[in-house]
């Protein structure tokens, strides 16, 4: 490389973007902002690994960011499936304690089915 | 031989520093939006055309070699991979709001699907919510 300081600049402006994505990952006020500043920040830090490996020449660095990307797709997957399933068993509780409510008359005061999730 | 080299860097920076325009515009456009679903237009830009470009930036710096063909491995895996997790943390805001019409029309509302513990089906639609 002839000229490193362009890859120096470019790489400082990248970790600056990562910075404020985290700043947006700690103030987003639902789960999904949250969420996509998170992917966000992978697709930035893949741009890094990706300078990185042909600033140094070294090919072995990209092995790692495409793991990287398969790492941070299924982080994606497995946070918003989790979340979704925490709300709706919440629902599900909320509706079967009704229901229950419902069909005895009066309602109870006793915590059924385990309580809030 | 040393003019092919020089416009090899020559365009090669200039898509790396395109990538990085349109990352600076995707953040941006997150913090300029008011909405998750909003945003996630802003965020898909940079997921698909940001390290698009900025890996083909860097293919072309690398040159014809494996390193390359890997990069251009990670941008095909990125576009199935991108619009896969934005319909994704889309549908979990459409499920987990509540008031999801004051931000945009919903015409049928989401399904989804629990089962308790007998496998009998609860299934709960927005628009069930809506009636109750």
């Amino acid at each position: 490389m002839e000229h490193p300081w362009i890859f120096i600049s470019i790489l400082i402006i990248l970790s600056i973007l990562l910075f404020f994505c985290l700043i947006r990952a700690i103030k987003g006020p639902a789960i999904a902002d949250r969420v996509v500043a998170v992917n966000m920040m992978g697709t930035i830090v893949m741009v890094i690994i990706a300078m990185l490996a042909v600033y140094m020449g070294e090919g072995y660095l990209l092995d790692i960011c495409l793991i990287y990307a398969m790492i941070s797709f299924l982080a994606v997957v497995v946070l918003t499936k989790v979340y979704s399933g925490v709300y709706l068993e919440k629902i599900a509780t909320e509706k079967k304690r009704r229901q229950k409510e419902a069909l005895s008359g009066k309602p109870e005061k006793t915590e059924e089915g385990g309580g809030r999730a | 031989m040393i003019v092919v080299e020089w416009l090899q860097f020559i365009i090669g920076i200039g898509f790396l520093l395109t990538g990085l325009g349109v990352f600076v515009v995707q953040v941006f456009g997150v913090f300029k939006f008011d909405y998750v679903l909003n945003r996630m237009h802003a965020a898909a830009m940079g997921d698909t055309l940001g390290i698009g470009v900025s890996l083909v930036g860097l293919i072309i710096l690398s040159g014809w070699n494996f390193t390359s063909l890997k990069m251009a491995l990670i941008i095909v895996f990125l576009w199935n991979a991108s619009p896969v997790s934005s319909h994704l943390i889309a549908r979990l805001e459409a499920i987990t709001n509540p008031r999801l019409e004051r931000h945009c029309e919903v015409k049928e509302g989401v399904t989804e699907h629990v089962w308790d513990e007998n496998q009998k089906e609860i299934i709960r639609t927005q628009k069930a919510e809506e009636e109750e």
